[in-house]
């Protein structure tokens, strides 16, 4: 059972309060920063967007909110993840097993090799309930199929059955989706949870985040790179690279009046579906080179600069922080800074 | 238009693969296309409509149950050994995922030269000077040749499978999903990449994408699979501006678009598609179609051509209902 949350602490703040976090891994004898100086928030029945390329350490924040930092390498080393105000960075295992599934759950990317192959999926989501909600095998098992009917499946009393391999990758994700809401968390994070889904699936199932918010007002994180999603499903959008936020704000705003470069790229090199098409199809906008690694950073400058057609002096020598720019938006980037004196 | 301009042709194309228990997995059931050189052909529809096994019979590696394949004019349908070699000379492959597709334990170069070896095309000194132009046209540096596959990044992986794809100069090439498993800003360059080399090289392509943007974005005429069957193809100008097939309709109105914010004019489908070891009578897609009357159920519809040849496989499609969804799309997509 959770402890019992102090009545002050659950008037006052957000939900999720992320504070200077900073995640290191150890690398060849140094601890190498993957994410720095990341703060941000998150309310009741809200939809965050994490959005960014690989190696941006959008995952590894996730991880972190979840106690899952692999550890060696790596670790959590400055900041603080605020639950209802209850630092998770200080909590013992025993407690981030409470925290995992009751308040905060997860949805990850792969569906097949993030499910057991050696139980049916039945006895995987059962196994769920009756350690989080202490239920009998039987009470927990019909839970099991009741949860499996609400994500969709087909005939889920002889589907429970059923071991993964058996189950198309959508279905399969239905699955995980299930395992990750039976405990009814208040706050759902999915890395990626549509990629490898058709858009009829990826449809479906975000129909069913949708309905976990309106019932139990969850509070959503959700990773992607896909813009339109993005549109579609989110309230706020946060914009990594290099393990720094460099852009957040609305998403009516990242999407009409991006700031950052990155971001601007970010959203010009996708194709858009259009209705009707243009004729002939302009070449994609392509941001040079590669996200760099965590060890190729520099300690000053801006990351992007090397990728960034805007780049000048100022931008390699100094780190940009975030700078406001009206609205609630803030971007990191050096250009907004100057174009507001 | 002759027939030798389209560098393949498709004909009722059929594949079946038995179950082991007297019964098919229908696969592909009845597909007829041409793809004329210098453009390109998208096949759409969910996983396991059949557009993979379509590629894999045009470039005969599965067998073709019925129906008959035509490359260049000449039929490969039923094409052996030494033929077949010569053939595949013409008609490559680039495979969606560009880590399990490279050989680990090469060099780059030798990756990228292994047809010109196993086809015996040129001396041991043209074959070098063609991977060097290819690495080239493909947009990797040449001091890159002697690296192995894990030093490249996926995007620079996937050129590599394109370098290849390209060593023997084939006449149609075939690409599985080549950018979904790739991260966002690299996939911009590839598709850049295949776009310029369409235009450059005169080269036809079978494309193949799940994401019906990238479709969009490169492919000339764009067939929608359902169930192992075209159920609407066209010019990409009139698949995307004139929909007809309600299924067409429900996949465009699935995709998420970044211009309409929190608002959806999704058209939702009904349960998952059939089985396709014994497909439904009549329309495949009635099930799960919110159009679906009598007829449907007890009548195949046929493809039927308009003059621009943008034809649908719909008994409605014509009706004011289905017609009326379709200027919804298109309305939601503009507004």
């Amino acid at each position: 059972m959770p402890e019992p949350l102090k009545p002050e602490l659950l008037t006052s703040g957000p939900l999720l309060s992320v504070r200077d976090l900073e995640i290191v891994f150890r690398i060849d004898g140094q601890d190498v920063p993957v994410v720095r100086d990341l703060s941000f928030d998150i309310e009741a029945g809200e939809t965050l967007g994490i959005v960014g390329e690989s190696g941006c350490g959008k995952s590894i924040t996730a991880l972190s909110l979840l106690g899952l930092v692999p550890n060696p390498p790596g670790r959590v080393s400055k900041g603080q993840i605020l639950l209802n105000g209850e630092d998770l960075t200080r909590a013992g295992e025993a407690r981030l097993n409470a925290v995992r599934g009751n308040d905060i759950s997860m949805v990850f990317q792969e569906p097949m090799t993030s499910l057991n192959p050696v139980y049916t999926i039945g006895e995987q989501i059962a196994e769920t309930v009756r350690v989080h909600f202490g239920l009998s095998r039987a009470a927990a098992w019909d839970r099991a199929v009741e949860m499996l009917s609400q994500v969709g499946i087909p005939s889920p009393k002889t589907r429970a059955h059923d071991y993964p391999h058996q189950l198309s990758g959508g279905m399969r994700q239905r699955v995980m989706i299930a395992i990750a809401l039976v405990c009814e968390p208040k706050i759902l994070i999915a890395d990626e949870p549509t990629t490898a889904l058709d858009v009829t699936v990826q449809a479906q199932i975000f129909d069913l985040f949708q309905d976990l918010q309106e019932r139990f007002g969850a509070a959503i994180i959700l990773i992607t790179h896909d813009i339109g999603v993005v549109a579609q499903m989110t309230d706020r959008v946060m914009v990594m690279y290099a393990g720094r936020k460099i852009e957040e704000g609305s998403v009516a705003s990242f999407i009409r009046d991006p700031r950052h470069p990155y971001t601007r790229g970010l959203i010009s090199c996708i194709p858009h579906l259009s209705l009707p098409p243009s004729d002939v199809p302009a070449p994609l906008f392509e941001i040079p080179g590669v996200v760099p690694s965590a060890r190729e950073l520099g300690a000053s400058g801006c990351a992007f600069a090397p990728r960034c057609s805007h780049a000048s002096g100022r931008c390699a020598a100094e780190t940009p922080t975030l700078f406001p720019v009206g609205d609630g938006r803030s971007a990191a980037c050096w250009l907004e800074v100057e174009a507001a004196r | 238009m002759t027939e030798t301009a389209n560098v393949l042709e498709a004909r009722d194309l059929v594949v079946h693969f038995p179950t082991g228990d007297g019964q098919a997995v229908h696969a592909v059931d009845g597909v007829s296309f041409v793809i004329p050189a210098g453009t390109a052909f998208g096949l759409v529809g969910e996983s396991g409509s059949g557009k993979t096994t379509v590629a894999m019979a045009c470039a005969r590696l599965t067998d073709i149950t019925s129906g008959s394949v035509y490359l260049q004019g000449e039929e490969i349908t039923h094409l052996e050994r030494g033929a077949l070699k010569a053939v595949r000379r013409h008609v490559q492959v680039v495979f969606q995922d560009p880590y399990a597709s490279l050989n680990p334990r090469e060099r780059a170069r030798d990756i990228v030269r292994r047809p010109l070896d196993l086809m015996g095309i040129g001396t041991k000194q043209e074959r070098e000077a063609r991977v060097d132009a290819l690495f080239a046209t493909v947009g990797l540096r040449s001091e890159q040749k002697d690296l192995f596959p894990h030093q490249f990044s996926g995007g620079q992986r996937q050129r590599i499978g394109i370098a290849r794809a390209l060593a023997t100069s084939p006449k149609l090439l075939i690409c599985d999903e080549p950018v979904s498993a790739l991260d966002v800003a690299i996939q911009a360059q590839i598709l850049n990449l295949l776009g310029r080399l369409k235009g450059e090289l005169g080269l036809a392509f079978l494309f193949i994408s799940h994401d019906l943007a990238v479709v969009q974005h490169l492919c000339d005429r764009i067939a929608v699979m359902y169930l192992g069957q075209i159920v609407e193809i066209g010019a990409r100008r009139d698949i995307f501006s004139r929909p007809r097939h309600p299924y067409t309709h429900a996949l465009i109105s699935a995709v998420p678009s970044p211009h309409t914010i929190g608002a959806s004019t999704r058209i939702r489908l009904k349960g998952d598609p059939p089985s396709p070891i014994s497909p439904p009578a009549g329309c495949r897609f009635a099930g799960r179609c919110a159009h679906t009357v009598e007829i449907c159920r007890r009548a195949t519809p046929t493809l039927e051509a308009g003059d621009t040849g943008h034809a649908v496989a719909c008994h409605r499609a014509d009706d004011p209902e289905v017609v009326a969804v379709r200027d919804m799309l298109v309305r939601a997509s503009s507004g």
